[in-house]
């Protein structure tokens, strides 16, 4: 078996459907400006519209056209709003391919590193237990939700970003920057299932939030000890996770700005071993995208267009159809 | 009447009168100092065992990115946690073993035959190849590494090496579970002929690797003449 393999080969069964990890890049990299939003979601239109075909995506893009995106993981979650559950799943399923890819991570991290200390060994190991529990909580609560596994594309964007050939890298990738991410959206889904009355969730996802903070813990010592004694290499693995954390925020998604969908767990990151000064630095690199106006402009210009292009074709084809 | 005498004097009639019973006679203990291996040969048993349970460990971590039935990836994150947690006791026990402090990660393959066997068993890496990834584990080396630690534990001292025995009790209990779920997956996975034969065709081809390596310990030769 090779050491190091690439986010395509991870293998899936026969429901699931890849999204192109493009469309996360460009969220991830977007400017605060209407033109420009628009301009980098058009490009990607035929790739999203191919990605979606066939699965409960497909319906939000009949209705939103190729910036449906925008409407969904930048928006806070809100079970009154036009097409509330399929959001909420369209979250959950990706919390649940998430959850699959830091299994599929921290086992990664075992056999990419056989020369890693053994409590480092031990430490994955557990991750692994954790992560492969994580997965079933979520496929239950999809499935709870009225949702099923391979409904919507998986972007293995998490797992390509994270997954560096550098072990302090892997888990600065890995353990800081996913498992951060999972602390901000897990304490953003405990809030939502408390408005809601969700017990069955708030409970299972609190559990998984507990689990996480140790995972943070685990990067946060081994990036220490990695790095020992060599400034430069922690410089460099410093920089990797910001810029982990930056592609993680999804254009602003997930930041401290007051519009965000996902605002920064700052009270369980702390907990998890986070200083104060890297919060603030999160808050401040994460916080640069697009804002919430700016989406949703950028998102009614995309679905217009989207409707008058159809409107055109279908049109064209009855002008055919007669001729 | 005199007082009793609650603590031995220095002379023979000042021994108290308490009866030479102790909760540690009741029932007697009649097992025998005896047993095969000794403090040297247990280490070097407890090192093999230890380099199979993490590099069981390993090859399973490596292969659940590339194994596509959730159910198999899922199952495995618990049985990695328990190969490993097997591992870590394996190797708590070594520096009571007279190994020295540091020798509690020092695992130890038997030969470069044993070595060679964990890289076949380790091989199989693409997506199709769950029946072969699984035979290895679940029907070669998981059964072979109960039977050794099974005749180890008959076979060592019961009462100077009962803490070896104590943790391996704990292991093989955990890996005979491995071991029915393994095959319940796999029994599940091979539902036509031609997956059964591609089971066996890989059990009967790394069985014939492990006998020629001579096992996790490289004695199975030896172990089956002492059994027989």
């Amino acid at each position: 078996m090779k050491r190091f393999i690439q986010h395509e080969e991870l293998a899936r069964d026969s429901r699931f459907v890849r999204q192109d990890n493009a469309q996360s890049t460009v969220l991830a990299a977007m400017p605060d400006d209407v033109d420009t939003v628009v301009s980098m979601f058009e490009q990607f239109s035929e790739m999203i519209e191919e990605s979606v075909r066939g699965t409960s995506a497909e319906p939000l893009f009949e209705a939103y056209g190729p910036g449906f995106a925008l409407t969904i993981l930048n928006e806070p979650l809100d079970p009154d709003a036009p097409q509330g559950l399929t959001r909420l799943l369209l979250r959950m399923h990706g919390i649940f391919v998430g959850e699959m890819q830091a299994l599929e991570g921290a086992a990664r991290s075992l056999f990419d590193f056989p020369d890693a200390p053994w409590e480092f060994k031990m430490n994955m190991a557990r991750q692994c237990w954790d992560e492969a529990r994580h997965v079933q909580i979520f496929e239950k609560l999809l499935i709870h939700l009225g949702g099923h596994v391979g409904m919507f594309p998986e972007s293995t964007f998490l797992f390509e970003c994270a997954c560096s050939e550098d072990p302090a890298m892997r888990v600065a990738g890995v353990n800081r920057g996913l498992e951060g991410l999972a602390c901000d959206v897990f304490r953003d889904m405990i809030k939502y299932a408390e408005k809601t009355g969700d017990e069955k969730m708030r409970q299972a996802v609190d559990y998984v939030l507990a689990d996480e903070l140790t995972h943070v813990r685990f990067g946060s010592e081994w990036v220490r000890e990695f790095t020992k004694g060599d400034p430069e290499y922690h410089k460099r693995t410093q920089d990797y996770r910001r810029t982990v954390d930056k592609q993680f925020s999804f254009g602003g998604a997930r930041s401290d700005r007051p519009d965000a969908a996902i605002p920064i767990a700052w009270d369980d990151r702390l907990e998890a071993g986070f200083t104060e000064e890297e919060l603030k630095e999160l808050a401040e690199l994460s916080g640069g995208g697009p804002s919430r106006e700016t989406l949703r402009e950028a998102a009614d210009i995309l679905r217009d267009r989207y409707f008058a292009k159809r409107d055109a074709k279908a049109a064209a084809r009855t002008e055919g159809a007669q001729s | 009447m005199s007082e009793q005498r609650m603590y031995p004097g220095m002379s023979p009639d000042e021994k108290t009168t308490f009866a030479p019973y102790s909760a540690f006679d009741i029932p007697a203990d009649l097992r025998e100092l005896t047993g095969r291996y000794d403090v040297e040969s247990m280490a070097l048993r407890v090192r093999n065992f230890r380099y199979a349970e993490e590099w069981l460990m390993m090859m399973l971590g490596g292969w659940i990115a590339t194994i596509p039935e959730l159910p198999v990836k899922t199952g495995l994150g618990k049985v990695i946690w328990e190969c490993a947690q097997a591992a870590d006791v394996l190797g708590l026990r070594l520096p009571e073993l007279r190994c020295g402090k540091k020798a509690m990660d020092a695992s130890q393959s038997a030969n470069d035959a044993f070595s060679d066997f964990i890289k076949s068993v380790t091989e199989p890496e693409r997506p199709d190849l769950t029946i072969e990834k699984l035979a290895g584990v679940i029907d070669v080396l998981m059964p072979h590494q109960v039977d050794v630690y099974e005749q180890t534990m008959r076979e060592t001292d019961q009462i100077c090496d009962a803490p070896t025995i104590e943790l391996l009790e704990d292991i093989v209990r955990k890996r005979r579970r491995h071991i029915k779920w393994g095959q319940e997956v796999l029994d599940r996975l091979c539902d036509t002929d031609a997956l059964r034969e591609r089971r066996r065709v890989r059990v009967e081809q790394l069985n014939a690797e492990l006998m020629k390596s001579g096992g996790v310990t490289g004695t199975l030769a030896e172990d089956r003449g002492v059994l027989n």
